[in-house]
């Protein structure tokens, strides 16, 4: 039974995970850049459900949607004034635009901690826990988990089934095969980066649903989100989902055996394993050009 | 997607540099050294302030500065940025407490130990992390300094999460001279770099490390040795900084916000340039120390906003707006005040291999991502042969010479060099054992002069006096004496392959691969080219073979022709036979009309 | 496809005095050219001539630095490439770039995507008809295709936009021979439905054949153009424009 516990929990934690990494992946396959404030707008998307919810006594779940859409207006402002500068340069941009996103996460970093303070906050919503056949699950976890795989479920539909979603994959697949269709890649950048960034923002809405958040801790996020798409295979949505189901069972079976504080490890020591012993990750795609 | 092997080259994409680094020139050193010692004493006469305060602002100051010229060194020489480096600085932190705290060995023996334990934990760090491409590493970096907060944290012995205290040993003076000593190392260390041929090699590895690699330069080397030197500065500045506050705990140890730091001050002076830390540093926290205290709580924000600002609007810090009026620029590596005169030819290769057969490629065979670029092929080049390597495009013509010099890895069949197979050699020992190849779209180091560019080829194995006598001969047959001390963008596509050949050259090669070397050059360009060409054997040149498509240009200095046709050799014979061989014409030349 | 007009026509595409380059180098110095309405224009050059340099400058991907580009008398030079394919140009590029994790019948319907649904699905018949191969391999990844195969689905992605001008830029790269035929055998009947095609090719043989007139490119500047009957007259003068 406690391996089905483990099991049930990591596989839901797994569900919100490839929420998490979902944005990463559409930025990087698009532009080939690694948003490094990725955790950041997760943080403070979650801080701001919190705060929201402390003064409203609403459903944070309600926010899901009024989040995910302003980030979208944000995103695309961030991206069109912030990386599109940069993106006429080809390669050489990955690591400027691995500059500025560094930069922006402590701007977004900072003005988390001024607004929403710096301790560690966490709403205690959904906290019933339902017993199914000898298992325990904390209802918040099944909210996040089953809302987090359908989003992401969601957006791969939309990616593979609509016109403009293929459009996206085409220039995540080859720049110049999708300009010869008329495809025009700086929209698609943008388009990319305000997905991205709102698919993060709600995350966080879930998050902090199921874990305690602070302003501080939004680089670990970026590594979470980072290390799950890196396993999964950059640019591979498959791959990374199978990843996150991965590091979800991972971390609940280490929080099971050896304690809460060793749960945060094992994200950053997966990531080492798989960068020494495969580093073009579980999936089968080929890096992006 | 690229089907053709030919443009598939399984080379690695050439490193995206951060950005153009300050571009060398010669004017005004004396500028520069004034500059310095303005600096130094400044920094020197803080004690004499006898203010606590200032004491303690230069003591901040000069920490930073060790640490970030050390930042520069891997991040902005070598081109592998890291977002981790204050792992280092916490480990000589708890390093140095933990030895003082449970062991009798005094503080001033501490440090140096700690200093040596971080040394070493870079070199085995280095050396898995370091394969790692670009963002990989950054990110494995920044990873690392979290693994080690939590293990400390959970460690009792460590002091936990609530940390260490210290006994209080040190003066704030002595503190203070500890990172000052810090930080001339740190920069002394930087100036090593910008006048050295090991210098020069780093900054290779940042505007292409496979082109380094197949110029003889020993990359995975470099980058080891240039991470561990990075670990150094970082780590005492950690154990003297743990003495001045009397206290350590994971959150200050390995505070994330270091980092930042450290790359908005190297960013802001100008990243990959001697100045450019030692600059930013000073001037951000000088304007840090009085902003704090109006704005407390805007201070990362204001980092990152700079951060920001800086990359999109002058990426090239304060030192790339000072080369704009011709100053602070770096003096280029090695190079002389005058072009050399008179030119020394060139010495024998080394090492000289002995044997009739000097290329042999038998029944080589090479499959990637389901297609056959190779299949079967054998032929070989003797002493003395110049061999013309043709066919259309796609034919597999480049990916035989990925594979002769070690670039791809053949599925079968086998490369003999002088008559020992070649297998155990990796591509930048090959180049060193005399194989050394022109790429077909030149492949040269955007940051560096034409100089330095075949610099970085003639100091391999030799002295320094040799390495300048060799450049400067290969510059001179090459036609480039003129322009020796130019940027390499400002080269025609003619002149930029013949900086290829340059730097084959000056390689001293005794198998020499040219690609496609007589591509875009004008009529002379080409008459000078076949004149070196022809001259080769006097250069110890042993064997040539050049794929070429301009046939004209070769076909009177080729003693054979080999035809490949879809990864198979479908003629071979002296050039007068092959040209009229139906097969060939058919498959490569076309019929007309 | 547009009907043919029937009195004087402007030339499909026409170059004037065209300079561009990447970076600080200059790859074209001054390039003019006429791809004439419903006709094979040929390009003709070795390696590093400035083939791919002057077709992506007229697809777009390359701003150029001075001159003009007019597309049936419309200037279209300097705009961004996704509005100049809008406009009607066509872009095979070579190397192919398709989208190797995409099926064929993706990549019809992507080039389609600056067409009404109707025009699409008649043009996709056309297409299809015109490519049996393409036709064969709707399902399949484009990854996973033959060298020749790939080709064809480029071109017809290109098609898909429904051009009035095509830019095929060494289609015949990679190859076999037999292959090559194949595809080569394609373009008159682009001609009949209209399409006037610009085609850069190093080798001699295959676009000879069905060209109305041929450009010589080298270093970056046009140095002989012609008749193919013209310049087959003096075959020795190609070759050596063209080393070969």
């Amino acid at each position: 039974m406690l391996v089905a516990q483990i099991l049930i929990n990591g596989i839901l934690l797994g569900g919100m995970y490839i929420l998490l990494a979902q944005g990463l992946n559409l930025v990087f396959g698009v532009m080939g850049v690694v948003n490094l404030a990725h955790g950041a707008i997760i943080t403070v998307a979650g801080l701001f459900t919190f705060w929201f919810t402390t003064r409203t006594q609403q459903n944070p779940l309600l926010l899901l949607p009024v989040v995910f859409l302003a980030m979208l207006a944000i995103g695309a402002v961030l991206q069109r004034f912030l990386l599109e500068p940069l993106a006429g340069a080809g390669r050489k941009s990955e690591l400027l635009s691995l500059m500025i996103t560094f930069g922006l996460s402590y701007v977004l970093v900072e003005i988390g901690l001024n607004v929403f303070g710096s301790q560690y906050v966490s709403l205690p919503y959904l906290q019933t826990t339902w017993s199914v056949g000898g298992l325990t699950v904390n209802e918040a976890l099944i909210a996040a988990g089953v809302l987090g795989a359908t989003i992401s479920g969601l957006l791969q539909i939309w990616l593979h089934h609509t016109g403009s979603g293929k459009s996206l994959i085409a220039t995540s697949q080859n720049r110049i095969g999708a300009i010869t269709c008329g495809i025009d890649v700086s929209r698609m950048r943008c388009i990319a980066f305000a997905l991205g960034s709102s698919l993060a923002a709600a995350a966080g809405v879930l998050l902090i649903m199921v874990m305690p958040l602070a302003a501080q801790t939004a680089d670990s996020l970026t590594i979470l989100a980072f290390v799950v798409v890196a396993m999964g295979g950059l640019g591979d949505y498959a791959g990374a989902a199978l990843a996150a189901l991965l590091l979800g069972i991972a971390q609940s079976a280490v929080g099971y055996y050896v304690g809460g504080d060793a749960e945060s490890v094992v994200p950053y020591l997966l990531f080492i394993v798989f960068m020494i012993l495969r580093p073009q990750g579980l999936g089968r795609a080929a890096q992006p050009q | 997607m690229n089907v053709e092997p030919e443009a598939a080259t399984a080379l690695p994409q050439q490193r995206p540099t951060v950005l153009r680094v300050a571009f060398p020139s010669r004017r005004r050193p004396a500028r520069r050294a004034l500059v310095g010692l303005v600096v130094l004493a400044v920094l020197a006469a803080a004690p004499a302030l006898k203010s606590g305060y200032v004491l303690q602002l230069a003591t901040d100051i000069l920490s930073f500065v060790a640490m970030a010229c050390s930042w520069n060194l891997i991040s902005g020489f070598t081109g592998y940025v890291s977002f981790g480096q204050v792992t280092f600085f916490g480990l000589g932190a708890y390093t140095t407490a933990l030895i003082v705290l449970h062991t009798p060995i005094p503080w001033y023996l501490a440090i140096p130990i700690a200093v040596a334990l971080a040394g070493v934990a870079a070199l085995l760090l280095g050396a898995v992390m370091l394969r790692l491409r670009g963002i990989m590493f950054a990110l494995g970096m920044l990873g690392l300094a979290r693994i080690l907060t939590v293990v400390i944290a959970n460690w009792s012995f460590a002091g936990g999460a609530v940390g260490l205290t210290l006994p209080a040993e040190l003066t704030p003076i002595a503190v203070y001279a500890g990172t000052w000593a810090a930080a001339l190392f740190a920069v002394g260390v930087s100036a090593f770099y910008l006048h050295s041929r090991f210098g020069l090699s780093a900054m290779a590895v940042r505007d292409d490390e496979a082109a380094a690699v197949a110029l003889g330069v020993d990359t995975r080397r470099v980058k080891i040795l240039t991470f561990v030197l990075s670990a150094l500065a970082p780590a005492a500045v950690g154990g003297l900084v743990a003495w001045n506050r009397s206290f350590i705990d994971p959150a200050s140890a390995f505070d994330p916000t270091m980092d930042l730091q450290l790359v908005v001050f190297t960013l802001f002076g100008g990243i990959g340039t001697l100045w450019g830390p030692l600059l930013g540093t000073i001037v951000l926290m000088l304007i840090g120390e009085q902003l704090w205290a109006y704005v407390p709580d805007l201070q990362l924000a204001l980092y990152g906003g700079l951060v920001i600002v800086v990359v999109l609007a002058f990426p090239g810090g304060i030192v790339g707006l000072a080369n704009r009026f011709g100053w602070l620029h770096r003096r280029p590596i090695l190079a002389p005040h005058a072009f050399p005169s008179p030119i020394v030819p060139p010495l024998p290769p080394q090492p000289v291999p002995a044997g009739d057969v000097i290329l042999e490629v038998r029944d080589l065979t090479v499959r990637f991502s389901g297609i056959v670029a190779l299949d079967g092929l054998s032929f070989s080049v003797r002493r003395g042969e110049s061999v013309a390597i043709l066919g259309a495009n796609g034919a597999g013509k480049t990916t035989m010479f990925n594979t002769v010099t070690g670039f791809v890895m053949p599925s079968e069949g086998a490369i003999l060099y002088a008559g020992q197979p070649v297998d155990g050699l990796v591509s930048f020992q090959r180049a060193r054992h005399g194989i050394a190849r022109t790429f077909q779209i030149p492949r040269l180091m955007i940051s560096m002069t034409v100089w330095e560019n075949v610099l970085l080829a003639g100091a391999n194995g030799r002295l320094s006096r040799h390495a300048v006598e060799q450049t400067a001969w290969a510059l001179h047959i090459t036609g480039l004496a003129p322009m020796w001390l130019d940027p390499v963008d400002r080269l025609s596509p003619g002149q930029q392959r013949r900086l290829e050949l340059a730097r084959a050259l000056a390689l001293g090669p005794t198998l020499l691969l040219l690609d496609e070397v007589m591509a875009g050059m004008t009529r002379d360009e080409q008459e000078e080219i076949r004149d070196v060409l022809r001259r080769l054997p006097e250069f110890g040149v042993a064997a040539v073979a050049g794929i070429e498509h301009v046939i004209s240009a070769i076909a009177d200095i080729s003693d054979r022709m080999i035809v490949l046709d879809h990864g198979r050799k479908i003629a071979e014979g002296v050039p007068a036979d092959v040209l009229r061989d139906p097969v060939v014409i058919q498959s490569y030349l076309g019929d007309i009309g | 496809m547009q009907a043919p007009q029937s009195c004087a026509v402007p030339a499909a595409l026409m170059v004037d005095a065209v300079v561009a380059g990447i970076g600080s180098m200059t790859l074209l110095h001054g390039i003019s050219l006429h791809v004439e309405a419903q006709a094979v224009t040929l390009l003709l050059g070795a390696n590093g001539a400035g083939k791919t340099t002057l077709i992506r400058t007229l697809a777009g991907l390359i701003a150029p630095r001075a001159g003009r580009i007019m597309l049936f008398g419309e200037p279209i030079g300097g705009l961004p490439p996704h509005l100049i394919a809008r406009a009607g140009v066509g872009h095979v590029p070579s190397g192919r770039e398709l989208f190797p994790r995409m099926t064929v019948a993706d990549h019809l319907t992507l080039g389609g995507r600056l067409c009404s649904a109707e025009r699409r699905a008649a043009q996709r018949e056309r297409v299809l008809e015109l490519f049996p191969a393409v036709a064969e391999r709707l399902r399949q990844q484009a990854g996973t295709l033959s060298g020749g195969e790939q080709q064809m689905v480029s071109i017809a992605r290109a098609l898909m936009t429904d051009p009035r001008v095509l830019l095929l830029d060494e289609p015949s790269a990679g190859l076999a021979p037999k292959v090559v035929q194949a595809v080569f055998q394609t373009l008159p009947k682009l001609q009949s439905l209209g399409v006037s095609v610009l085609l850069a090719e190093q080798s001699l043989a295959f676009g000879f054949s069905v060209a109305k007139r041929a450009y010589i490119i080298r270093d970056g500047r046009i140095v002989l153009s012609g008749t193919p009957a013209e310049l087959s007259a003096d075959a020795s003068v190609v070759k050596a424009y063209l080393g070969a």
